[in-house]
């Protein structure tokens, strides 16, 4: 197979993600095109680009999501290959099929891949077939009620019902009892349906007490896989994981090896090429199993490159290129530990209500072992189209607990001034005792609410100080405002000016 | 120089006493504060006191003499109280007691449905309009039964924070 070196790089996304995307690209001399909906065209990833073109109004179905206006788009710049980033079109077989069609490097694996993977029920099956430990549960859709109370009596209340197609928590419901078969079924049905366009539904078993730990794995096209450890990501709220962190406080060295290998078999059933993610759940016995396969670059991926050494979009698109990995499963080691917290512009004190709006100040955490992954500046207006991720706070330290205090530290220095975020509720978790302590699982969140949204105690101290800084900031403006309204002084005529009329009324 | 403050439920006078360079001796209410205090941006401040050292940001809100304070370990809302906030103040909470029955959008956002129309009689919890904002969607209710006054926005337009979607009477019994 022959090495294509990309020159041009369409991202066909916006926020953190594509501004991410963009610096591996200037880091290895590849030009970026930015495509922007209208709302989005005072964004950082337009203005970091070295070309961008607007694909339409706001809504992401007009603009993000068109894959014929993304291809035009490329085709126009000529860039020879497309970084989907993640959510959007990353997981669309369609989309890369497209790309295939039009000579346009897809980065990111084949439209097979993802079709294989993209559908639970089929996934469930090439895992089994390739010996991957699986939930225990269906391996063909469910059509009727009576079929479904069959398979549960099966595999034994508390069970889940899941949308085939589906993905992020939505079509999802949680079975305990057997009174609760029919609504749930009718709900989750209707949920997938209205989210997905396909009302396929399987069932599995609940696992109880579980983790969330993924593992990265990287697939050339030359048949090479390696898994790039996991990623610990049970800190979720309503299913939308909050905190991660690498390596995982529960995994012991045999069981991160044993779930590895199987991330690898995983990748390598489906033929995979590029970047993805092997999802399991754990149990408190950690015992393990196959829940799904993310086949595109995750949010949380900084992690996992900050604690291997390795720049995982740069690996994407020198596979794209055609080259092999360069490095083996036994060159890669992690090092010290990482966490990662995701910003989110939301009113923690009203049920996470979205808060978009204007940024009016924005103070940025440093020093040794602090990375910040964001998209927002001071004066930047959050658009509502979109979701409500600003940014990743990404910190490492040689121990687990010399990461917890540097994300402290760096919460603490991270102020965004105009809307509200999580950053306080993430200070939090950083002070709650089952995080410390890495004893938590995916009901974290929930069990440790009270704590979580507690607020702080300040000291009187504190409050008038304040008000005195308000003080003198309000008289600083009054007398500012004072000076600019002073009556201008009567403008002296200078020589040069003179000169310069008798000149100009000679012509 | 005073002036009146109000930090979340505390109202307090910040008075200055004498200034010296950057040695600013000043009183809030009765507490009485020496401190070396230095502007050191546009909208940062250092302050030192008995030896504590505080970096204070204070950032205007779009509502004038609305702040947004920002400690190492604290945010807070401050506002410089003068006669014509407490003007408007006092007319704000005169208005609520006639009539509490309006909805105002929480944040920006586009409106989706509207299920009602000026003239329409609402019983208490009735769904009243959907709002989208950030790939969620919140739906209103009626807080009281009442008869729908002013709808003055429609579907597919897009709303500002705070704006006014729904107006709903006091229904006068017989």
């Amino acid at each position: 197979m022959e090495q294509k070196p990309i020159k041009k790089v369409l991202v066909a996304n916006r926020g953190e993600i594509a501004i991410r995307i963009m610096r591996s690209c200037r880091e290895m001399g590849i030009d970026t095109v930015a495509v922007f909906s209208d709302a989005d065209r005072t964004a950082m990833h337009v203005r970091y680009a070295n070309e961008a073109y607007n694909i339409g109004p706001a809504p992401s179905s007009e603009s993000y999501l068109s894959m014929e206006k993304i291809i035009a788009t490329a085709k126009l710049s000529g860039a020879d290959a497309i970084h989907p980033g993640y959510g959007f079109l990353s997981e669309n077989s369609k989309f890369a099929r497209r790309c295939r069609e039009e000579g346009l490097l897809f980065i990111g694996p084949s439209p097979e891949s993802i079709e294989m993977m993209g559908d639970k029920i089929s996934a469930r099956k090439k895992m089994i077939a390739a010996g991957v430990p699986v939930v225990p549960g269906t391996t063909e859709k469910v059509t009727s009620e009576a079929e479904a109370a069959r398979y549960i009596k099966e595999i034994g209340l508390p069970v889940m019902i899941k949308a085939s197609a589906g993905g992020g928590g939505k079509g999802m419901r949680l079975v305990k009892k057997e009174s609760q078969i029919a609504s749930s079924l009718r709900a989750a049905r209707s949920e997938a349906k209205t989210a997905f366009g396909d009302d396929a539904l399987y069932i599995e078993k609940y696992v109880d007490s579980p983790h969330h730990i993924e593992f990265q794995i990287l697939s050339d096209k030359y048949g090479n896989t390696v898994h790039l450890f996991e990623r610990e990501c049970s800190v979720q709220r309503r299913h939308q994981k909050v905190v991660e962190e690498t390596p995982s406080p529960i995994m012991t060295p045999e069981i991160r090896e044993r779930m590895g290998a199987y991330a690898v078999a995983a990748a390598n059933a489906c033929q995979y090429e590029g970047a993805g993610t092997i999802e399991f759940i754990v149990d408190d016995k950690l015992n393990f199993y196959f829940l799904e396969m993310n086949t595109r670059l995750q949010v949380e991926h900084p992690i996992t490159e900050r604690v291997v050494g390795v720049d995982l979009v740069k690996e994407q698109i020198r596979i794209a290129e055609g080259f092999e990995l360069p490095f083996k499963q036994e060159d890669l080691k992690q090092s010290g530990h990482a966490i990662e917290c995701r910003i989110y512009a939301e009113d923690t004190d009203n049920n996470f209500m979205p808060n978009p709006g204007t940024i009016t100040h924005i103070t940025e955490p440093f020093g040794f072992g602090v990375r910040c992954d964001g998209y927002v500046y001071e004066g930047y207006t959050i658009p509502i189209y979109y979701d409500s991720l600003i940014s990743k706070l990404i910190v490492w330290g040689r121990t687990r607990e010399d990461a917890i205090e540097r994300m402290r530290r760096a919460l603490y220095e991270y102020k965004i001034t105009g809307i509200k975020t999580t950053i306080r509720f993430l200070e939090r978790i950083m002070d709650t005792p089952d995080f410390r302590n890495g004893q938590y699982n995916t009901h974290f969140i929930e069990k440790n609410s009270d704590f979580l949204l507690a607020d702080g105690i300040c000291d009187r101290k504190c409050e008038d100080m304040a008000m005195i800084a308000t003080f003198a900031q309000y008289i600083s403006r009054l007398e500012d405002s004072k000076k600019a309204n002073a009556a201008p002084s009567a403008k002296k005529e200078t020589n040069w000016k003179r000169q310069l009329r008798k000149f100009t009324s000679r012509i | 120089m005073e002036l009146e403050l109000k930090v979340n439920n505390r109202n307090a006078i910040v008075k200055e006493v004498k200034r010296e360079g950057n040695i600013l001796t000043l009183s809030v209410d009765d507490e009485l504060y020496e401190i070396d205090i230095v502007k050191v941006s546009n909208q940062e401040f250092s302050i030192l006191y008995q030896g504590r050292s505080f970096n204070v940001e204070v950032i205007e809100n779009k509502e004038p003499k609305h702040f947004h304070v920002n400690t190492l370990y604290f945010k807070f809302d401050v506002e410089v109280l003068d006669n014509e906030s407490r003007y408007r103040q006092s007319r704000m909470q005169s208005k609520q007691v006639l009539n509490d029955n309006t909805i105002r959008s929480p944040m920006p956002g586009k409106v989706v449905r509207v299920f009602v129309k000026p003239g329409d009689i609402v019983e208490a919890g009735q769904p009243l309009i959907v709002l989208s904002a950030m790939k969620m969607e919140s739906e209103f209710k009626a807080g009281q039964r009442g008869i729908v006054k002013e709808v003055p926005v429609k579907e597919g337009e897009t709303v500002d924070n705070d704006q006014l979607l729904v107006v709903i009477d006091d229904i006068k019994e017989k």
